[in-house]
């Protein structure tokens, strides 16, 4: 692992780098153009990215850098301090500085920052001083004012840095405006006594001469490209493009030319294909370490007290998808602190420690990773779930009776739901958990709950690693082939029409000592506009004129702990496709998530079992639920 | 040409104005009556290819082919507009020769024609815009927008884009999948 940690380490600098370039292009903007608040902004706003990226990868020197200047920049935005040539001086200093750390970082060199950094909490610490003064002062037409307000602060800064500093070579070369605020200056300068007045004089100048190595500037290169992801989007889509057209002719030459003619182009075209997706994966890592900031404010918000625990960071998978699922694994982890772990208290009755833990794992398995949220709380209260669902009207009462346990936990994924009695900032406004269903279910993922009442939940989210290439299995439905997702798809079964019964509406059969639903895709296709799938006898309709000795091709798929077959026509083969989006106006179609395009040209339909098991599932019961209102 | 500029001149200055420059039309024939496109809305005339058939769209909406790459909609407006009886995308394989790629910013959908569409130059002038016609309540009044009459020909103007409204396509989809 330790040449991944030397990647993002590389990755860190690129991006370090250029946003110390960018610090330095907008400070020169800023000396123009003092008044520039847009200027500010991007300012603060780097050097809080900075102070971020520098204290996730552990490098503290950067950070604590950062974090200054970002204060320092906080006060300028907040039109608390407003810079002059002098204060400017010193901050092109500390930008140097700034870069000579993160250059540090790369050969491990020794700067010395302590100095500038000292002068950069003096100049902080004067304006926070003389907040508090002006408030004393009761003089708030001059707080109005913004223009006297850097007189005295010139003084101060410059006065405390006298102070702090022996030699006084720098700060004679400033404009000694020392009078007035004789107080603050004190003040301030005491502040910086307490510094050590020996680590002072010893570090500020170093600090300062260090300016020497940074001042024959090198101009440094990174190592590292930085490519914006749209661009690889693009990438990626040609060689979709490529990878389909190659198919189209091996398969249009097939009958005159070998296939092993082939073998090169296929080896090197998937070698490529591979390569690109490899550039475009990320360690979860990445993501998992913002959530200490969500946990810490969720749980300070709840008055809980919660750890987190990360295992399996280095687990690789596709930004796009990362990106994608970043706001469930917010909600997730907020609904773990709401609802899961208990108050300190009700911890220390049930016998557990004071602190909730909530882990979040990642792991591969074949081709999908798995995302898991454990947390050690109370665990998910299935009457509960069951009382609230018939309450909101999601099931009716006869149907909430035969669920079980585990369908009824499912139902907290439906719209609208929310178990917490009271609203509160972070949990129980009954958005979230629908939300996190939906973001699964657009990048083919799915989600299981494992709960134990009183030792707690698993969340487990399985994601596809890669968005680019989709196993699918093939089949053949009225004439068309159509492509299933493999990452649904459990089992391939025969079947005879007397395995199959009718049930209500709907059919069911026998899977492995398991009861489950079995729809005909052709019913389901032959939904003209204004029939639904529970209008009678709809899906009856393929059953009801069976043959009882024709074997009927079923590929059970399971979405979110349901289990379906479906009845397809024939089954073909596996393939690894290319999924392409359906274009608007023909977006609409939901039970299709997209197209690939087959060696001959033609278009083949890739099925959304999300959409699918949806439509069959989840609408049913609101369907009787709502018949039963009537 | 002479006798369009004749009538030309009768016309307030405003449409004079506008109808200095002729406008291309793409004109197709849609059952026994030919219809027209303005020649910007089209992206190319392509042999129709091999469609694929889509659940759950409106009858009209044949399926999807692949057209240089690009996934579209193909779209039977013989069958929207009511002219013939519903027909099967096997059946729309086997007898529809070209399809017009329509495109706008937001979407991009194939019609299927049976002959090669012509284009032709008009004169604004020979547009009548503000038309009386009887509608029916399964399309947007306002596709028509216009009638063209040239040397005895008499050309339907329409607007694809309102013909093919999104909102249409939705509820009608929604309506097969069932509300939530």
């Amino acid at each position: 692992m330790k040449s991944k940690d030397q990647e993002y380490k590389e990755i860190f600098l690129a991006e370090a780098l250029e946003n110390h370039e960018e610090l330095n292009r907008l400070m020169t903007v800023l000396e123009k153009k003092p008044g520039d608040t847009k200027s500010v902004n991007a300012i603060f706003r780097i050097t809080h990215t900075l102070k971020g990226n520098a204290a996730g990868m552990g490098f503290k020197n950067v950070a604590d850098f950062a974090h200054v200047l970002e204060d320092l920049f906080g006060e300028v935005r907040d039109g608390k301090l407003s810079l002059d040539d002098d204060m400017f001086g010193s901050l092109f200093k500390a930008i140097d500085v700034l870069g000579a750390l993160i250059n540090a970082v790369k050969d491990d060199g020794k700067v010395s920052f302590r100095g500038i950094k000292t002068k950069l909490e003096v100049m902080l610490k004067s304006v926070q001083q003389e907040g508090q003064d002006k408030a004393t002062a009761e003089k708030p037409l001059e707080e109005k004012l913004q223009q006297p307000a850097p007189k005295p602060k010139r003084g101060a800064t410059s006065k405390g840095n006298k102070k702090a500093k022996v030699t006084p070579t720098r700060s004679s070369k400033r404009k000694p405006v020392s009078q007035g605020k004789a107080v603050i200056d004190k003040k301030s300068a005491e502040k910086t006594k307490n510094v050590p007045a020996e680590s002072v004089a010893e570090k500020v100048d170093p600090g300062v001469e260090n300016l020497d190595q940074v001042d024959d500037t090198k101009i440094a290169f990174s190592d590292l490209v930085q490519v914006p992801v749209r661009k690889l989007d693009n990438l990626l889509n040609l060689v979709g493009e490529l990878v389909i057209e190659r198919d189209r002719i091996i398969s249009a030459n097939s009958a005159r030319i070998n296939a092993n003619e082939y073998a090169r182009l296929n080896r090197i075209s998937s070698d490529l294909q591979y390569s690109v997706m490899d550039v475009r994966l990320v360690q979860v890592g990445f993501l998992f370490n913002k959530f200490h900031r969500v946990v810490r404010d969720a749980a300070s918000h709840e008055k809980k007290k919660v750890t987190l625990n990360l295992e399996g960071t280095e687990t690789e998978i596709d930004r796009n998808i990362l990106q994608i699922i970043s706001d469930s694994l917010i909600h997730l982890i907020r609904n773990a602190i709401g609802h899961g772990v208990e108050t300190p208290e009700e911890r220390k009755k049930a016998g557990k420690p004071e602190e909730g833990s909530i882990t979040l794992s990642a792991f591969s398995e074949s081709d999908a990773v798995i995302i898991e949220i454990k947390d050690d709380g109370r665990g998910i209260d299935a009457a509960k779930v069951r009382e609230k669902a018939i309450k909101q009207g999601l099931i009716s009462t006869e149907d909430a009776r035969h669920m079980a346990d585990n369908d009824i936990i499912l139902m907290i994924f439906e719209p609208g739901f929310s178990t917490m009695d009271q609203v509160t900032a972070i949990s129980g406004r009954g958005v979230g958990m629908d939300v996190v269903k939906k973001a699964l279910d657009s990048i083919g993922g799915n989600v299981s709950v494992r709960t134990e009442p009183g030792i707690g939940s698993t969340f487990s989210l399985r994601l596809p690693s890669s968005m680019a290439v989709k196993g699918t299995l093939l089949f053949e439905l009225d004439k068309e082939t159509y492509a299933i997702p493999l990452s649904y798809t459990e089992a391939v079964v025969s079947l005879y029409k007397p395995d199959i019964h009718k049930v209500s509406n709907g059919l069911i059969a026998t899977y492995l000592g398991n009861t489950i639903s079995v729809v005909f895709l052709s019913d389901l296709f032959a939904l003209k506009a204004g029939e639904s799938v529970y209008d009678k006898k709809v899906l009856h309709h393929s059953y009801d004129h069976l043959d009882p000795g024709e074997k009927l091709d079923i590929v059970i798929v399971s979405y979110n702990d349901r289990t379906i077959g479906f009845v397809v026509d024939k089954l073909l083969q596996q393939k690894e496709i290319v999924e392409k989006p359906l274009m608007k106006p023909i977006d609409q179609v939901k039970i299709i998530s997209g197209v690939t395009i087959m060696g001959n040209g033609h278009v083949c339909l890739v099925f959304n079992v999300a959409a699918i098991c949806n439509m069959v599932f989840a609408k049913s019961f609101s369907n009787k639920n709502a018949m039963s209102h009537h | 040409m002479s006798d369009k500029i004749e009538l030309n001149t009768d016309k307030t200055a405003a449409t004079e104005q506008q109808s200095t420059e002729t406008q291309q039309l793409i004109v197709f024939r849609l059952g026994e009556e030919e219809y027209g496109l303005y020649i910007d809305q089209i992206k190319e005339v392509v042999l129709t290819p091999n469609i694929t058939k889509m659940p759950q769209t409106p009858g009209y909406v044949k399926g999807v082919a692949n057209i240089r790459g690009n996934i579209i909609g193909i779209i039977d407006l013989e069958e929207k507009f009511g002219i013939k009886e519903a027909t099967t995308t096997e059946q729309a394989n086997r007898e529809s020769n070209y399809t017009l790629v329509v495109e706008s910013d937001e979407f991009k959908v194939g019609i299927l024609v049976k002959e090669v569409p012509n284009t032709l130059s008009v004169n604004p002038a020979d547009m009548e815009h503000s038309v009386n016609v009887v509608h029916d309540n399964s399309v947007n009044s306002d596709y028509i927008q216009g009638i063209v009459k040239l040397k005895g020909k008499l050309i339907i103007l329409i607007d694809i884009f309102k013909v093919l409204n999104e909102q249409e396509l939705e509820t009608v989809n929604s309506a097969g999948v069932g509300t939530n």
